[in-house]
C-alpha cells in the first residue's frame, strides 16, 4: 500500500495491536504498523510461517532453561526482558545484567516477549474474566482504586475477546464467588467446549471440592472449577457467533451470528494442524501445533490490503504539535540485522497513533518523549500477580506432566470481605509438576543419578517420586503503588542508543499477608489430601524472597505486567480516560495492559483483549467524525 | 462449453474429477453424475449389497496409499526438506479424511466398514485394491523414484473405458462407478437408501470426532450429503487425468489448493507452481530446496520375516505392528458405532513416527537401514 499518511498507525504486533490493526482494517482504516522483532516472525504465509515456527521449536529443544522467552530470539537491538536474568539484589546495588535496571528493593519478576505476536507466543492461554467487585475495590473494601468502567460496561466486549481468542470453556461451571445470576449472557456458551480437565484434577478434586477451610476465624467452602483457554477443543454447536464486525450507522462494533458451526483456527501454516489441544504440554514457551492462540492469528485476519507492518523497527520517539498538543508522527530505529547495531531512522504519520508495545515498553517510550504525563502517572503503578508455589507429594500416583498447563483453578479467595484485609487471589492446579519451582523433573534426575542410581532403578525411582508431585499456585492481586514504577536513565542505554527500562519495585503488607492466608489454605489442602508438603522458600537464593510476621515466602512473576498508564476519572490521577485516549493528546491512544488499573485475579490477557475492542470502537467513532 | 476446474463446495480447491467433455454442467459432480446418466452410461453397480462392496472397497483403497505415504513421510531426516515434508503430509491426511469419509456412506446406507478384517492392509509390493494391477507400489523411502509412483497413484494413464469398480483402472474411474451405482441403487429402492433410525446415524463420525486432518468431515445422512462426501474425496485430487492439460482455466496461485498430483509434481520438479503456470508446462515458480540425500536410507518392501535373525530389530518392528494394528482396529470400532474412540488414535499416530524412525535408524543389510513393514499383529 505505502501511503504517506496512514488512518492510523500502531506500535506493536502483540495481541493488543493485532486486534486493533484487524478491527481498524476490516472496517477499511489504512493502518501502518510498527514491529520491534525480526521480519521473520511476522510471516504469515503458510511456508514462511512454518519455517520461522519450526525455527523457534528447535531453539527450544535445544535451550538448556526451558523459560518462557527460550525459543524466541533475543535480539541485541530490541532486548526481551528475561526471567534468566533476576537476580537477588544486594542492599541499594542496582542489577543492570538483564535488559531492565532493576533498582528494587525487590526485583520485578516477569518477563515479556518482544517480536511479532508479542507475549501471546508464550502465554499460559488462561481467559479468564475479570469479577464486577474488581472494578470498584475503593467503593466496595475500600482498597487500590475503582475502575471508570464497570463490568457490565466491559462486559459485550469480553465477548468479542472470547470470539477472537477462541476460548474453550463450559460456562455454567463458571461459578465465583460474589458473581450476579447475569454474568455470563442468557443461554451464553464459549465458542468451545472446555479443555478436558486432567487426572491430576479428579483426583485432588475429590478431597478439595467442598473441603471446608478455615481463615482468620471465617470459614470457608472450597470449589475446584474447569479453567476457560485460548485453545482449541471440540467446537460448541450452541455458539453462534461469527464475526466481530464495525456497524457505521450505529457507531459500534458488534457480534454477528453465522449458521455454521465454529470452526477452531488451526496453525498459521496448515488450517488442519492445531485443530484441536494434544496435550503436549509445553504450551509456555511454545505450542507445537499452534493450537494455543497467538496474536499473529488476529494479525493474519485484518484485511491485508489495508496493512503495512514494518518490521525491525523500534520506536522511540512521539513527536507532538507544541500548540494543538496532537502527535504529529512516532519516529523509529530500524536497524538492519540482528546481530549489528547499525540502523537507520523513520517517521510513521497517520492521524490517530497507538500504543501497543507492552506496558513497559509504552510507558518507556512515553517517558523518552515527555507525553501524555501531565498527571505524572506514567510508568507508575506497575503491577503483576504474586505468585507463591506450594508443592508436595500425593499418596497414589497423580501423573502430572499431562496437558496443558492449568486445568482447573479453586475460586473461592477471588473476592470476598477479606479482600478488606488483604489480597484476593485464585489457586490454579498445576499439572507440570514441580517444574517451575525446583525444575523437576531435570533436577530430579540429577540427583539421583548423583546418589548412584542408574538403569532400571532410576527408571523406579523416577516413576515413583515424579508420578507423586503435585503444585499448587496462588496467584496474589497486587495493589497499585505509584512507588512501583518503570522510569528512564540516561545512564542506561540499549545497543542502538535506546533507554533500557529502570525498575523499582516492592510489595507491601496487604500483599504480605495474603501470602500468610493462602500458606494457611494450602496447608489445610495439603492435609485434606494426604499430601506431604515439600514446599522450601530459600532466603539465601530466591530473588524475591520476603519475610512477614518472621515467616519467609518467596513469591515469582506471573508474566503479567500490568498498570504502566492506567485509566482514571481524570486527567490528575490517570494517564488515559475511559476510552483509552490520552487526556492531553487527542489523536493518541493507549493500549494493552497498561490501562488496567487493578488487576483483579484473572490472568489479564482476556480483560485486555476486550479493553482493547473498545479501544478500536473508539478510534472508528473517531475516525468516523 | 469449457468445463469448471473449481469445486463448487470449495471454489478455491482444484475439482480434478475427470471432466466429460462439452457435458454443460459439470461444474459439480451432481452435474457429470446427471451427464452420465443422460449418456444413459450403464451403472456398474446394481444393487445394495454390490454398492456396499463398492464402497468397502473405497475405504481400503484410500487407505491402501497410507503406508507408502508414510515410510516416504517418517525417512525424510527431522529438520530438512521442510517443504517436502509438508506436503506428503498434506497429502496423507488427505487420505485418512477419504478413508473416514467413505465409511461414513457406508454407514449411512446400513453397511459394516470392515477395518480389522484380514486382508486389510495390501501386501507391498502390490496394487491397488481391486484395480487391473498395472502399475506397483512399495514401501520405501523419500526418493524421485518413490514421488514418480506417487504421481502414477494421483494421476494414471487414461482410459477411454466406462466407469467400473472391479479391475478398474484409475482411480477416477473407479469413483465414477461408485457415483452412478449410489445414484442407481438409490433410485431404484423405494424410500432411497439412506437409514433414518437414529441408532444407525449415530455411527457417523462428524466434526466434533475427527479434525486436524485434510479438511471437514462430511456426516452422511442424504444421498446430498453422499455426494457432496464424494466430491471432497475426488476434489482433492484422486482421478485426475490427462484432461486437466487441456484446461485453459487459471489452476494455480495464491489460495488456490492444489491436487496431490500438483503437489507431488512440486517436490519432484523442486519448484512451485505460479500463477500463470499450466498442468502441460508444468511449475516454473520459486525454487523448492529438496534434499534427496537427507534421508535414511530405508530397505525397499522389507517383511517382518525379514527380520527374523536380528531379534531386536525382529521385535521393535513387530511393535511398529502392533501400534498400526491398534490404530486400525481404533479406527474399525470409531466406524462401528463408538466414533468418539476416533480421538484416542491421536496417541497412537505419534507412537506411530517414533517407532517408525526408530526402524530407520537402524542398520540392516548392505548399507540399507530397516523400516516399518505394516503388517497386521494383534500379538
Amino acid at each position: 500500500m505505502k501511503v504517506d499518511n496512514y488512518d492510523v498507525v500502531i506500535v506493536g504486533s502483540g495481541i493488543a495491536g493485532a486486534v486493533i490493526a484487524k478491527t481498524l482494517t476490516q472496517a477499511g482504516k489504512t493502518v501502518l504498523m510498527l514491529e520491534a522483532g525480526l521480519q521473520a516472525g511476522i510471516a504469515l504465509d503458510a511456508e514462511g510461517s512454518y519455517k520461522t515456527y519450526q525455527k523457534y521449536i528447535e531453539t527450544f529443544y535445544n535451550a538448556p532453561a526451558k523459560v518462557p522467552n527460550s525459543p524466541y530470539p533475543d535480539l541485541k537491538d530490541a532486548p526481551s526482558i528475561d526471567v534468566l536474568d533476576i537476580e537477588k539484589l544486594q542492599n541499594g546495588i542496582p542489577s543492570t545484567d538483564g535488559y531492565l535496571v532493576q533498582k528494587g528493593p525487590l526485583p520485578f519478576a516477569s518477563d515479556c516477549m518482544r517480536g511479532p505476536g508479542g507475549t501471546t507466543m508464550h502465554w499460559l492461554g488462561t481467559t479468564l474474566r475479570m469479577l464486577p467487585n474488581d472494578f470498584k475495590m475503593k467503593t466496595v473494601y475500600n482498597q487500590n482504586v475503582d475502575w471508570p468502567l464497570t463490568y457490565d460496561d466491559l462486559k459485550p466486549f469480553y465477548e468479542m475477546a472470547e470470539l477472537e481468542i477462541g476460548v474453550a470453556g463450559n460456562v455454567s461451571e463458571q461459578k465465583y464467588p460474589d458473581i450476579p445470576a447475569d454474568f455470563f449472557g442468557k443461554d451464553y456458551v464459549f465458542p468451545m467446549e472446555k479443555i478436558p480437565q486432567s487426572y491430576l484434577d479428579k483426583e485432588i478434586g475429590k478431597k478439595t471440592e467442598k473441603l471446608k477451610v478455615s481463615l482468620n476465624r471465617r470459614e470457608y467452602e472450597l470449589t475446584c472449577i474447569s479453567t476457560p483457554q485460548g485453545r482449541n477443543s471440540v467446537p460448541n454447536e450452541a455458539y453462534k457467533y461469527g464475526s466481530i464486525v464495525w456497524n457505521a450507522s450505529k457507531k459500534k462494533l458488534q457480534l454477528e451470528t453465522q449458521d455454521q458451526t465454529y470452526n477452531p483456527d488451526g496453525s498459521l501454516w496448515d488450517p488442519y494442524t492445531g485443530q484441536r489441544c494434544e496435550g503436549n504440554a509445553s504450551c509456555v514457551p511454545i505450542c507445537p501445533v499452534q493450537a494455543k492462540y497467538n496474536a499473529l492469528k488476529t494479525l493474519r485476519r485484518a484485511k491485508q490490503e489495508n496493512l503495512d507492518i514494518i518490521t525491525q523497527a523500534v520506536a522511540y520517539k512521539i513527536n507532538t504539535d507544541d500548540h494543538t498538543n496532537e502527535v504529529t508522527g512516532i519516529e523509529y530505529k530500524l536497524y538492519k540485522t540482528d546481530r549489528s547495531s547499525e540502523y537507520t531512522t523513520g517517521i510513521a504519520k497517520g492521524k490517530i497513533y497507538v500504543l501497543a508495545a507492552s506496558a513497559i515498553e509504552n510507558a518507556k517510550i512515553l517517558l523518552a518523549s515527555n507525553v501524555a504525563n501531565r498527571s505524572d502517572q506514567v510508568g507508575r503503578n506497575l503491577m503483576d500477580h504474586l505468585v507463591m508455589l506450594t508443592w508436595g507429594l500425593t499418596k497414589d500416583k497423580i501423573y502430572p506432566y499431562r496437558g496443558p498447563g492449568s486445568t482447573t483453578n479453586i475460586p473461592t479467595f477471588r473476592d470476598g470481605e477479606f479482600r478488606k484485609e488483604h489480597a484476593a487471589w485464585i489457586s490454579p492446579l498445576d499439572n507440570w509438576g514441580w517444574s517451575w519451582p525446583v525444575f523437576s523433573p531435570g533436577s530430579d534426575v540429577g540427583k539421583a543419578v548423583s546418589s548412584g542410581l542408574f538403569g532400571k532403578k532410576l527408571r523406579e525411582k523416577m516413576n515413583e517420586d515424579v508420578t507423586r508431585q503435585f503444585l499448587l499456585h496462588f496467584e496474589v492481586e497486587q495493589s497499585p503503588d505509584p512507588g512501583n514504577r518503570v522510569t528512564i536513565d540516561p545512564q542506561y542505554l540499549d545497543a542502538i542508543g535506546n533507554y533500557r527500562p529502570v525498575i523499582t519495585y516492592n510489595v507491601g503488607d496487604y500483599m504480605l499477608k495474603a501470602f500468610e492466608a493462602s500458606k494457611i489454605v494450602s496447608d489445610q489442602i495439603f492435609a485434606a489430601n494426604g499430601i506431604k508438603d515439600f514446599t522450601y522458600y530459600n532466603p539465601k537464593t530466591d530473588p524475591d524472597y520476603v519475610v512477614y510476621k518472621e515467616q519467609g515466602y518467596t513469591f515469582r512473576g506471573a508474566g503479567h505486567i500490568v498498570g504502566t498508564h492506567r485509566m482514571g476519572f481524570t486527567e490528575d490521577d490517570s494517564v488515559v480516560d475511559k476510552n483509552q485516549r490520552s487526556w492531553n493528546h487527542q489523536n493518541l491512544y493507549l493500549v494493552g495492559c497498561g490501562n488496567m488499573p487493578t488487576l483483579g485475579t484473572s490472568n489479564p490477557t482476556l480483560t485486555m483483549t476486550a479493553l482493547t475492542f473498545q479501544a478500536a470502537e473508539n478510534i472508528l467513532k473517531q475516525l468516523q467524525k | 462449453m469449457k468445463a469448471s476446474f473449481g469445486q463448487s463446495n470449495n471454489p478455491k480447491r482444484q475439482k480434478l474429477i475427470k471432466m466429460v467433455p462439452a457435458s454443460g454442467k459439470a461444474d459439480s459432480l451432481l452435474g457429470e453424475v446427471a451427464f452420465l446418466k443422460l449418456q444413459a452410461i450403464e451403472s456398474p453397480i446394481k444393487t445394495l449389497e454390490e454398492l456396499k462392496s463398492a464402497l468397502q472397497t473405497a475405504v481400503e483403497l484410500e487407505h491402501s496409499t497410507i503406508p507408502p505415504y508414510l515410510c516416504a513421510l517418517y525417512s525424510i531426516k527431522d529438520g530438512t526438506n521442510d517443504i517436502a515434508t509438508g506436503i506428503i503430509r498434506s497429502v496423507v491426511v488427505e487420505e485418512m479424511l477419504h478413508m473416514i469419509l467413505a465409511a461414513n456412506i457406508l454407514n449411512a446406507i446400513g453397511g459394516t466398514p470392515k477395518i480389522d478384517k484380514e486382508h486389510f492392509i495390501p501386501a507391498y509390493p502390490g496394487s491397488l485394491p481391486d484395480s487391473d494391477n498395472s502399475f506397483i507400489i512399495n514401501l520405501e523411502k523419500f526418493s524421485k523414484e518413490s514421488i514418480e509412483v506417487f504421481l502414477r497413484i494421483e494421476k494414471p494413464e487414461p482410459t477411454r473405458e466406462h466407469p467400473k469398480v472391479k479391475d478398474y483402472h484409475t482411480i477416477g474411474q473407479f469413483y465414477q462407478g461408485l457415483m452412478l451405482g449410489l445414484e442407481y441403487v438409490n433410485d431404484h429402492t423405494a424410500g432411497g437408501i439412506f437409514l433414518t433410525d437414529p441408532e444407525v446415524q449415530k455411527r457417523q463420525i462428524t466434526p466434533e470426532h475427527y479434525y486436524g486432518s485434510g479438511g471437514v468431515i462430511v456426516p452422511v445422512y442424504t444421498i446430498d450429503d453422499a455426494r457432496l462426501a464424494i466430491e471432497e474425496i475426488v476434489g482433492q485430487g484422486e482421478g485426475i487425468d490427462d484432461t486437466i492439460e487441456d484446461s485453459d482455466q487459471k489452476l494455480f496461485g495464491q489460495g488456490i489448493e492444489y491436487a496431490h498430483y500438483f503437489r507431488f509434481n512440486e517436490v519432484l520438479q523442486e519448484r512451485m507452481y505460479c500463477e500463470n503456470d499450466t498442468p502441460k508446462g508444468g511449475p516454473t515458480g520459486e525454487k523448492i530446496a529438496v534434499d534427496w540425500n537427507a534421508v535414511h536410507n530405508m530397505v525397499t518392501s522389507p517383511k517382518i520375516k525379514d527380520y527374523e535373525g536380528y531379534p531386536e530389530l525382529y521385535e521393535k518392528a513387530r511393535s511398529f505392528n502392533q501400534t498400526y494394528t491398534q490404530l486400525l482396529d481404533n479406527i474399525h470400532c470409531a466406524c462401528d458405532g463408538k466414533p468418539e474412540l476416533l480421538m484416542k488414535g491421536i496417541g497412537l499416530m505419534y507412537q506411530l513416527k517414533y517407532k517408525a524412525v526408530e526402524l530407520m535408524n537402524i542398520p540392516f543389510q548392505d548399507g540399507y537401514m530397516a523400516g516399518p513393514t505394516f503388517e497386521l499383529d494383534r500379538g
